[in-house]
């Protein structure tokens, strides 16, 4: 049982930067868990605004607080964010604890076989992979994209176990 | 003489982020001094938990376990005992006697020992020992990747005129 408690997809330990942003029309559809990396996007013709969206390897930020998540429940935040279309983007140097991270290898979940769990270690590069999850694996160069490699956005400062819930413990470098 | 006084391995003109964290057991034991490069260390508990730095960053660590500074204070051997440190991280301006002052290969071999040349504007990393340098030691040592971190870069090089402390701007 961990001595702190984790009731959310992201615990902060050290906050670093953060403001408002406008979501794009596929995350409001889509929802999101805390700790989402999201990039930025233009913003409709006319509007001056700036807009975020699911990060594909490519960095603006990750959202602090998930569209539904548990904790928010019967409260005044309860399905908030995606009406009102806005989120909380953290960035700089944060400590965090985050469930949102990739489980199991690339390769494994894209060619069909078994999956494949990923090791984390402490003070691997991190990077969002291509739906925007924290994950050790480049994801934009294994999957040749133009734009590759995938940005470092962080090192692994704790690896999941059981005693803290099997959180990944991240220290941002946004 | 030095206008700003340096009493303590590692002075700060600006700061950046700092949170403490756990130290590990070699730390405990074998103590620290200030500006020690430290990276992140699996704990069996659920803490975040440093070690010396092989070259790899979680931050550097503010103060020393023993420094003269401290004694006859109520910090005197504190953090040992407690088991914490403050890390820093993000952007410092600080001053720090905690550099290498010869270079890699002139440590490692029976050779005389050769000063390391310090210019403003070059970028510094952490040395296998956790001490700032400008040397990729993990290239020399045989790790199959350098060490191509971007920890600082040098505003001053160490002088008389600032009683031969490293001036970094750091960027963690």
């Amino acid at each position: 049982m961990p001595e702190i408690i984790r009731s959310r997809d992201v615990i902060v330990f050290f906050k670093g930067d953060s403001y408002t942003v406008a979501v794009s029309q596929a995350m409001v559809n889509g929802g999101w868990p805390g700790g989402q990396g999201v990039q930025w996007v233009d913003p409709p013709v006319g509007e001056d605004i700036r807009i975020v969206t699911y990060s594909r390897g490519l960095y603006g930020g990750f959202l602090v607080w998930g569209s539904d998540e548990q904790g928010d429940d019967f409260t005044a935040l309860t399905r908030n964010q995606p009406h009102y279309r806005f989120a909380t983007i953290f960035l700089g140097g944060s400590l965090i604890s985050t469930s949102t991270y990739e489980r199991y290898t690339y390769d494994s979940r894209t060619m069909g076989g078994p999956l494949v769990p990923i090791v984390y270690k402490v003070n691997d590069f991190l990077y969002f992979s291509l739906r925007g999850y924290w994950t050790n694996e480049d994801e934009v160069s294994k999957a040749l994209l133009p734009y590759a490699p995938a940005f470092f956005t962080g090192v692994c400062a704790q690896v999941p176990k059981a005693s803290n819930k099997f959180y990944l413990g991240i220290q941002t470098s946004l | 003489m030095s206008e700003i006084i340096r009493t303590r391995d590692c002075t700060v003109h600006f700061k950046g982020d700092a949170y403490p964290v756990a130290i590990s057991p070699a730390m405990i034991a074998n103590g620290w001094p200030g500006c020690q490069g430290v990276m992140w260390d699996d704990s069996p508990v659920d803490e975040f938990r440093v070690t010396y730095s092989d070259g790899h960053y979680g931050g550097f660590l503010l103060w020393g376990s023993n420094e003269s500074s401290d004694q006859w204070t109520a910090i005197t051997g504190q953090q040992v005992k407690y088991g914490y440190g403050i890390i820093c991280a993000g952007g410092w301006l600080i001053s720090t006697s905690t550099y290498e002052k010869y270079t890699y290969f002139s440590r490692t071999h029976a050779v005389p020992l050769a000063p390391i040349v310090y210019i403003p504007g070059q970028r510094v990393v952490f040395s296998l020992r956790g001490y700032w340098t400008p040397e990729d030691e993990w290239t020399p040592s045989g790790s199959p990747v350098p060490n191509t971190y971007y920890l600082a870069y040098i505003v001053q090089e160490p002088r008389a005129s600032n009683n031969f402390n490293l001036v970094l701007q750091t960027a963690i």
